[in-house]
């Protein structure tokens, strides 16, 4: 009789631990609410975006563009329209609409060339910023003040007072210098070639000068 | 013997990997902030541009104004009614209870802070983790002799037209370099005129 009890027990216990086995595994059932949350923790996501870290000045943007540093990628997040009426030279263009499809993602998910979004603000361009950022996408910086603040300091810098210090001026000149590289004309800009031209022309009547006594000893 | 042996073990080891299990689901502890929606649905969200709103339309009662700043400039000044939440307390629990509680209650987080690229993060954050409820009041602040000022501003307008301004400036530039060649040519004829002078004085010799 023992020996039965024993034998069905034995038995059941079997039954008993793949039982276990199945309602764990049911459990497996429940992760795919897990599948939304893709991309780094909240937490990290929050302390990411609080850090200025990701801003970049127009100045050092101007500086990275005329020394032409081949490791930076320059990409404008307004809509289409706005990119061909102006944008940054060398800039490719992904309207925010279309930042996670799949043509642009090897833009944007890389670790070879440091990016630079912008917009007409920094508004767009750092929600760009922040949905890829939670993707966990490296090297990707914001312009500063975008597209608005890229005409006010680089494009159309304004003129330092006398009465500021002498850093105004070397920024202004830097800034003004800057302008021209990115097409802006100035008047006075055009005096410095044209003071070239009549170094040469002085040049010439200096050979003049020689056929004159030549003609006088005859 | 030998066969009841083998089975006793099987059957160690097997309680022995449900025991571990067990103690691992039990201990496992569930994220306190987890995302409820994914980024392609964040990104339809953005673009939909539905979440501005205008300081003419801040009168509803539907409206729960939060202020993104910093506790300094919250007390310094802040609209009225509003309640303080800075960005980077913005998971903490409290706060959390207090979003939650304006979400059951139906209404509507309204955020604001110094310029709308400020309430960005904070926005988008709470927005990634499923509230629906909330919405950025597109204003600046600043201050004038302690009076917080609030301005309505748009959000990514453009200020300037950039290609017309450099055009601009060329033409500007070519005309003038016209007016001064015209300048210089006149310049050219007075030296030639001293040239003469020297000639006839050299052939004398």
């Amino acid at each position: 009789m023992v020996k039965k009890k024993v034998a069905k027990v034995l038995a059941l216990r079997y039954m008993i631990l793949a039982g276990i086995l199945i309602i764990l595994a049911g459990g497996l059932v429940l992760l795919p609410k897990y599948e939304k949350h893709e991309g780094i923790k909240p937490e990290q996501l929050l302390s990411n975006v609080i850090s200025p870290e990701r801003y970049i000045s127009t100045d050092k943007l101007a500086d990275i563009l005329i020394n032409q540093d081949p490791s930076y990628l320059l990409i404008d997040v307004r809509d289409e329209e706005s990119y061909t009426k102006y944008s940054l030279p060398n800039a490719i263009n992904i309207p925010l609409k279309k930042l996670l499809s799949e043509d642009f993602e090897a833009y944007l998910n890389q670790d070879q060339y440091n990016v630079v979004l912008y917009s007409n603000d920094n508004f767009y361009a750092d929600q760009a910023w922040i949905i890829c950022n939670r993707l966990d996408y490296k090297n990707l910086n914001v312009l500063k003040g975008g597209i608005n603040k890229w005409y006010e300091t680089i494009i159309n810098p304004p003129k330092p007072t006398e009465n500021m210090p002498a850093e105004a001026f070397e920024l202004y000149t830097f800034r003004k210098a800057a302008s021209m590289y990115f097409g802006v004309a100035y008047p006075e800009q055009f005096k410095a070639p044209v003071a070239k031209k009549v170094v040469p022309k002085k040049v010439i009547t200096v050979k003049k000068k020689k056929k004159a006594p030549a003609e006088g000893g005859c | 013997m030998k066969e009841l042996e083998k089975t006793k073990r099987i059957s160690i080891a097997a309680t022995l990997t449900i025991l571990i299990v067990l103690i691992a689901v039990l201990s496992f502890e569930r994220p306190k902030h987890l995302y409820k929606v994914n980024s392609i649905n964040t990104l339809e969200k953005i673009v939909s541009a539905d979440y501005f709103v205008s300081l003419d339309d801040i009168n509803n009662p539907n409206y729960i104004l939060i202020d993104v700043r910093n506790q300094f400039e919250y007390e310094k000044g802040n609209i009225e009614n509003a309640i303080n939440i800075t960005t980077s307390e913005i998971l903490s629990d409290n706060n959390t209870d207090i979003l939650k509680e304006i979400e059951e209650k139906e209404k509507i987080a309204l955020l604001y802070g110094a310029r709308p690229n400020d309430v960005n993060g904070a926005f988008l954050m709470l927005t990634q983790l499923g509230y629906k409820n909330v919405k950025i009041l597109t204003v600046n602040n600043s201050y004038l002799d302690n009076q917080l000022i609030t301005k309505n501003v748009s959000i990514e307008k453009s200020n300037a037209d950039i290609q017309a301004f450099i055009d601009e400036s060329v033409k500007k530039a070519s005309k003038g370099v016209k007016k001064k060649v015209v300048v210089k040519k006149p310049a050219k004829k007075v030296i030639t005129v001293k040239k003469k002078k020297k000639a006839p004085a050299e052939g004398g010799c």
